[in-house]
Formats: C-alpha cells, sequence, structure tokens
C-alpha cells in the first residue's frame, strides 16, 4: 500500500532517475502537490550534478564542431510561457533573435567558376559567426581558385545534381548541391570521405536555400577518397548508417 | 565551476554566468552556446559514458542532450536550479533512456561484476580537479550501503528494486539509504537549492 511516507521516502531514488515508469508518475503527481518534497528533490538533484561533475571526461573534439554545426540548422523551442505564469514572462526580457545578417558576397575567380554559381548564399547571426564565415569563405575561394581545381557533377539516386570542386594540392574540396529533395526537419545531409573500408565524416549539408546548399568545405582529402552523401539524423553521425544517395570519384 | 551555490564558494560566481549564458542561449545566441558546450560537455559526457560505457554510444547520446540543451534552453529555469544542475539532469535521464531500452538491459542487470566495477570506479576516476576531490571525500564519509546505493543507481544506471537485488537487501532498505545518503552527500558539499 502506498502511503504519503512511502511516497516522501522515494525523493532520493526519484532524483538518481532509478524509479522505473509507473512510481515515478506517481511520485510526479505528488510531487506537484508537495512543495517540501519539490525543495528536497531540487538539493538532491544539485547534489547529483556534483556527482556528474566528478565523473567529467573530455569527449572527442568532433563533438564539438557537430553539436555546434547542428545548432545552426536546430530551430528552438519556445517558452512554456503557462509554466511560467503570467506575471514572472512580463518581467523577462522578450525572445529576441539576433538581426541576420544578409548575405555575404563571395567572389572568386579560376577554376572553380562554374561552381561558383552553384553557391548559395550564408547567412550569419553575429560578429563572431560574421568573421568565420569569412574565414571560411576565405578557405573555399582558396580551393576554387587553386591552379590545380578541378570540378565534378553527378546525379544523385533521389534527384538533383551534387557538384564538387577538389584541389589535390591544398588537399581540400568545396561541396554543394542543387535540387536535394527538402527533408524532415529531424533528418540533415551528411557529406563523407570515402576512402577504401573508411567513412569518414566531412560535413552536414546546410538546408537548401532556393533549390541549393550552401558549399561545404571539406579538408584532408586523400588521393584515393571519394565523396558521398547520406541522411542522417540530426546532428550527423560518426559513421554512415543509411545507404549513399550519391558516391563520386574525385577528378584526379 | 559547478553545480553548487554556497555564498562563500568561489563556484557561485562561475555558477550564474552559466546560468546567464544558458538564458541567452535560449534567445538564439549560439556564441553563448559555444560557452555553455565548453563548461558542459565534459561532465555531460563523462557522466554518460560512465553509464553507458560503450564510447561510441556515450557520444551519439551526449550530442543529443547538448543538442537538447540548445533547443529547450527557454524551459531553463534559474528559480529552479542551476543550469549544470538543469544540464546534467538532462544527461542523465537520456542515458538511462538508453539504458532502459536495451534489450540487452536484463543480461547487464545479472552482471553483478560489473556493477562492482561501477563502486571501484567512483573511488579511482576522480581527476585531479578539486570539485571531484570534494565529491570523493564527501562520498567516504557515506555508510558503505549508503555509497554503493548511490553510485549503482546514479553512476550505474540501475533502477532502486534492481539495485535492491544486487546488494541482496530489502526494497524499503535501500529507498531509505538512498535518501540519507543523499541527505548527507548534500550537506557535506555544501550543496545549497
Amino acid at each position: 500500500m502506498l502511503n504519503r511516507r512511502h511516497l516522501h521516502a522515494l525523493a532520493g531514488a526519484y532524483a538518481l532517475d532509478a524509479l522505473d515508469g509507473a512510481e515515478r508518475d506517481r511520485f510526479e503527481r505528488h510531487l506537484r502537490r508537495c512543495p517540501a518534497c519539490e525543495r528536497e528533490v531540487r538539493g538532491f538533484a544539485a547534489t547529483a550534478a556534483a556527482l556528474a561533475m566528478a565523473a567529467a571526461a573530455e569527449p572527442p573534439p568532433r563533438l564539438r564542431d557537430r553539436v555546434l554545426a547542428a545548432t545552426a540548422v536546430t530551430r528552438q523551442s519556445p517558452p512554456d510561457v503557462a509554466r511560467r505564469g503570467a506575471a514572472r514572462a512580463a518581467t523577462r526580457p522578450g525572445v529576441t533573435r539576433s538581426p541576420w545578417v544578409p548575405r555575404v558576397a563571395l567572389a572568386v575567380g579560376g577554376a572553380g567558376l562554374a561552381a561558383a554559381a552553384a553557391l548559395g548564399v550564408v547567412q550569419v547571426a553575429t560578429q563572431h559567426q560574421l568573421d568565420s564565415a569569412l574565414a571560411r569563405n576565405q578557405e573555399i575561394a582558396t580551393v576554387l581558385a587553386a591552379p590545380d581545381a578541378r570540378i565534378a557533377a553527378a546525379p544523385t539516386s533521389v534527384g538533383g545534381t551534387t557538384v564538387v570542386v577538389v584541389s589535390r594540392a591544398e588537399q581540400k574540396l568545396v561541396f554543394t548541391s542543387a535540387g536535394l529533395p527538402a527533408l524532415p526537419p529531424e533528418k540533415v545531409y551528411e557529406l563523407w570521405l570515402l576512402g577504401p573500408g573508411t567513412a569518414r565524416p566531412a560535413g552536414l549539408l546546410p538546408p537548401p536555400s532556393g533549390g541549393k546548399t550552401a558549399p561545404v568545405l571539406a579538408s584532408g582529402v586523400l588521393a584515393d577518397d571519394k565523396v558521398g552523401v547520406t541522411v542522417e539524423p540530426v546532428g550527423g553521425t560518426s559513421s554512415p548508417t543509411t545507404t549513399p544517395i550519391v558516391v563520386m570519384t574525385l577528378p584526379a | 565551476m559547478g553545480p553548487f551555490r554556497s555564498a562563500s564558494d568561489p563556484a557561485e560566481r562561475s555558477d550564474s554566468e552559466l546560468d546567464k549564458l544558458l538564458m541567452l542561449v535560449a534567445r538564439g545566441d549560439r556564441e553563448a552556446f559555444e560557452g555553455v558546450y565548453d563548461r558542459l560537455a565534459g561532465p555531460v559526457y563523462g557522466l554518460i559514458r560512465k553509464v553507458l560505457r560503450d564510447p561510441a554510444q556515450s557520444e551519439e547520446v551526449a550530442q543529443e542532450v547538448l543538442l537538447e540543451v540548445w533547443r529547450t534552453a527557454s524551459r531553463f529555469d534559474p528559480g529552479r536550479g542551476s543550469a549544470a544542475a538543469w544540464t546534467l539532469t538532462i544527461a542523465h535521464r537520456r542515458a538511462i533512456d538508453r539504458v532502459r531500452s536495451e534489450t540487452a538491459a536484463a543480461e547487464r542487470e545479472l552482471r553483478s561484476a560489473s556493477a562492482q566495477v561501477a563502486i571501484d570506479e567512483v573511488a579511482e576516476s576522480v581527476e585531479a580537479s578539486l570539485e571531484a576531490e570534494r565529491v570523493r571525500r564527501c562520498l567516504e564519509g557515506l555508510t558503505e550501503l549508503q555509497r554503493e546505493s548511490i553510485t549503482l543507481a546514479y553512476y550505474g544506471g540501475y533502477s532502486y528494486p534492481q539495485v535492491a537485488a544486487l546488494l541482496d537487501t530489502a526494497l524499503g532498505t535501500i529507498k531509505t539509504r538512498i535518501r540519507d545518503g543523499l541527505t548527507r552527500l548534500r550537506d557535506c558539499l555544501g550543496v545549497s537549492w
């Protein structure tokens, strides 16, 4: 028989996520009517957070790139206005977005001009992003203008065309696409460098704008690499989980 | 840096800095999110790996969690706890969801050998950080049953009935040991909330 004392005593197990379904639901219902329990759980959650801090470990550096890239294409949830209460909401600063700095122009020349036509616009939100976008565009321009730049295009199995400009000397390539089908919000196109028996993640394609995706720069291109694209969950994965929609052999 | 908020603690400052960063994230500030990432990705990843063990799976879940922090930052309410506690609660829940949804979970429960590892690891895993040292010291101040119950539940990802089975102890006893142990741990760490 579950009585109130039994429920109170579950505060610790609840804070450690050690309750299973039905019991957790029951405790959560109780929590809403028991301010003392709520306070206790909050203290236990802070204590558990200290246990987590003590377990800190260095994540692989690629996780940072991937997560930060995903924020660019992930819409944020609106605040839960009802829960916060009207008075509270009124004192909070409104949800504002940094103004988008539109259309960073990109001037390119040399062998990559054909691909430049396929380049989309780059949208950025802050000065910092503007700087890094410009730096990236600079890098992209370097590839497109490289004396040994070669271009290749291929259709994909789902429609649309992918375009690659590769510079063997720079060991870099620039990838763009046109006419790829739009994906549901929880999916993303991921680019891969495919070596013999290996697949290295090479970036996520930004969502198409006007049917085209903005250029993605990939570094560390090896002699016998091919380039492929798969559909993956938002944020990308460390190895492909679906069949590539295109695999391109890079021009020599 | 940490989830602590006792008045004299220098952690308090960086803690409230982190709170402010997370509130900026709620407004779409990606630079603020980088700050949150750099402070919390280590604890998030470390905690998840502690529960799941498998590095590839841990990386995947950590990615989900960190993106969830970006996505749902507007739900963070500093009146109800620190940004660190909020984030690490999400991280732990996601790790537990993964553990409990796995078909291998049943098999895993039986491997009490690995449970033993979970207990030992707490003492070992501790890096040189001051906070980790403090946590280790406070864990040592618990009774053996309190410590084992808490570490099996939190780091091991076991439900409290599973903990009771692993430790061959009555359900009600485990329940109260977890609560008493957390109370003692909270007071030892000087966590305010």
